[in-house]
């Protein structure tokens, strides 16, 4: 079945310069997002993230390769996907000297939102992201967070079906960073495709359903976040936490005689149990037979973390 | 599309007139208008009055104000028009938004000439006022149209500025760098050309014949003394013919340049020692001013016109990550 995609590349290009000078940016990017899913660009700095972002929103073009945004070309057709795209850029700015909400009106006037519509969807905007009873404060005077959350706030404003958010979680504090984390997962429940760009590898996690890790303007992986976990696991080990009473010792002899477990190691929070494979139904059915019941306090599975993921990949998966 | 360009221009045009920055240059224009009306009125008004000309006499001073002023205002304006916005990161979210690059270069060029237009012509209308009601001046329609005109070619003058410095400003990631090329560009114009020039013509031509050097400072220690030129030695009138020539040659370089050459006809009033030693420049029929400086006239307005198309050119190629 074809998937529904809201953005689609095909083997993009971009370099920096001419000749030999010329700075790869990106190298044959391909990427396949699906509509209604949050999907997480990882990288370092400097891998391409944002040169990716500026080509999909037709600010930057290609040197070669095609992308489609919601069906329409970002060489031809870069109006058409601003009309539809709400894009926060990184290192964006406000013009200082207008009110939160001078600024959203005249942005909503560029958006083309019809006149009597402008003040109410900026209105809505800023209560959205928590700015409303600042809406009449100029923007000189808020914090980095309060930029933020406005720049938030603007790209909200023509209520788009794909909001691209690059390094959105910059400059702002844990507690703004987990309230924007739940921002974007109630506007991906809402059906909205969500492109976010980060280097923190745990907003990934927190918040994607879909990544990709690129690297030197380069592909290393992309897939859902459970394909990514899999692959990982697959290649090394399925783990698992298991915390035993000292009356266990047989029942870490079971486990080691199970079919595929590799080692059983002591770790800070209990003991480690490596495996080649899924073996969570048989340590279930193991830990809840009568002899074992008492000596168990607690069995879970380890998922790899973002930074094994990465590290995963970037060693060439 | 038109619509997004006077989006951009509205707004840009309410930021300009609410800024301390034009009001400073605006008030210094102002300034410099209404004291230069007030001393010509009381100062020399009577020889021009009595060469039937006191609105010219006004506005020689006003044009030699201008000419300084004029070029700073366009400044202003441009110097961080674009510069600005992609220092402050505000670029980035306009081109986010479903508009074409050209519109927000036309915006500010829109917003730019209004601001530039409203501040020539009031400034020049102050004048106007203040000749008026301080001393009576009569102000014939031959009057009017020589001050319209001078209206527009000071705000093409001022424009030329600014076309010069958007494109600075579209080539530029910081504003101080365009501020800095810019002012350079119009000190050199508006000053140091013209020390070049007196270098370069003492350098050909030597310096002036002492004796009838000696003369014309006599000569021009007499208020409007517009003894005819024969009364100078021919020495001294032949160095100083040589020296227009050559100075006129290198000056041609200078926007400011063609824009005196054009309000010095315009109004009747000298620009060179020469013309001094001519009694002053009669007062020639617009036409005439027209067909004379013709080419004057299409240097100051291409001048812009190619600075704009660069600047066009520019910022629409560009592309911002």
């Amino acid at each position: 079945m074809k998937m529904d995609l809201a953005i689609e590349t095909e083997n993009l290009v971009r370099i920096y310069g001419k000749g030999d000078s010329g700075i790869k940016a990106l190298d044959g990017i391909s990427i396949k997002i699906p509509k209604a899913s949050t999907y997480g660009l990882f990288g370092p700095n400097g891998s391409g993230k944002t040169t990716l972002i500026s080509i999909l929103v037709g600010l930057l073009l290609p040197t070669s390769g095609s992308a489609k945004v919601l069906g329409f070309d970002v060489v031809k057709d870069s109006v058409e996907i601003r009309r539809r795209v709400g894009l926060l850029p990184e290192g964006f700015g406000f013009y200082d000297n207008m009110t939160a909400l001078e600024n959203l009106v005249f942005l909503a006037t560029l958006d083309k939102i019809p006149l009597d519509q402008r003040n109410r969807r900026a209105l809505e905007a800023l209560e959205t992201v928590g700015l409303k009873d600042r809406a009449n404060d100029k923007v000189s005077t808020f914090s980095r967070g309060m930029k933020q959350r406005l720049g938030i706030a603007q790209a909200l404003l023509k209520d788009p079906e794909l909001l691209i958010f690059d390094e959105p979680t910059v400059g702002i504090d844990p507690e703004g960073a987990a309230e924007f984390r739940n921002l974007v997962k109630r506007m991906n429940r809402e059906g909205k495709t969500i492109l976010m760009s980060t280097h923190l590898l745990y907003e990934v996690g927190m918040v994607c359903t879909h990544a990709a890790v690129i690297r030197g303007g380069r592909l290393l992986v992309q897939g859902g976040v459970e394909e990514l976990y899999q692959s990982v696991r697959e290649a090394k080990g399925y783990r698992y936490e298991l915390r035993v009473k000292p009356s266990g010792e047989m029942l870490l002899q079971e486990i080691k005689s199970i079919s595929g477990v590799i080692e059983i190691r002591q770790s800070e929070n209990g003991v480690t149990v490596l495996s080649k494979k899924e073996i969570w139904g048989e340590l279930l059915t193991l830990v809840s037979k009568p002899q074992f019941k008492d000596a168990v306090e607690s069995l879970k599975p380890i998922e790899p973390s973002w930074d094994e993921i990465y590290r995963f990949y970037q060693e060439g998966g | 599309m038109i619509s997004d360009a006077l989006s951009i221009a509205r707004k840009e045009f309410t930021d300009t007139i609410t800024s301390k920055r034009l009001w400073l240059i605006v008030g210094v224009l102002l300034l410099f208008s209404v004291a230069s009306t007030y001393s010509t009125i009381f100062q020399t008004i009577t020889a021009f009055q009595q060469a039937g000309r006191p609105v010219a006499s006004v506005f020689s001073a006003i044009a030699t104000t201008m000419a300084y002023m004029a070029p700073l205002l366009g400044i202003a304006l441009a110097f961080d028009a674009v510069s600005g916005e992609r220092e402050r990161g505000t670029l980035r979210i306009l081109l986010s938004r479903p508009i074409y690059r050209e519109d927000v270069i036309n915006g500010k060029i829109i917003s730019a000439l209004t601001v530039i237009s409203l501040a020539t012509t009031i400034s020049s209308l102050a004048a106007v006022s203040i000749s008026i009601l301080l001393h009576n001046v009569a102000v014939t329609i031959d009057d009017i149209a020589r001050i319209c005109l001078f209206i527009v070619f000071s705000i093409v003058l001022s424009f030329a500025y600014y076309a010069f410095s958007l494109f600075i400003s579209t080539l530029s990631n910081k504003s101080s760098h365009s501020l800095i090329i810019s002012i350079g560009i119009w000190i050199f114009f508006a000053f140091i050309l013209s020390v070049i020039s007196s270098l370069i013509v003492t350098a050909v031509l030597g310096p002036p014949p002492m004796r009838s050097f000696q003369a014309f400072n006599m000569f021009r220690r007499q208020p409007g003394n517009f003894t005819p030129s024969s009364m100078f030695p021919q020495e001294y009138l032949d160095y100083m013919r040589k020296e227009a020539e050559i100075s006129s040659m290198i000056q041609a370089f200078s926007i400011n340049y063609h824009y005196t050459q054009i309000t010095s006809l315009l109004f009747g009033y000298a620009t060179r020692p020469i013309e001094f030693g001519q009694g002053g420049r009669t007062l020639v029929s617009i036409p005439t001013v027209i067909s004379t400086r013709l080419i004057d006239i299409v240097i100051l307005i291409v001048f812009p016109i190619i600075f704009l198309f660069a600047s066009y050119m520019v910022f629409t190629r560009r592309q911002e990550k």
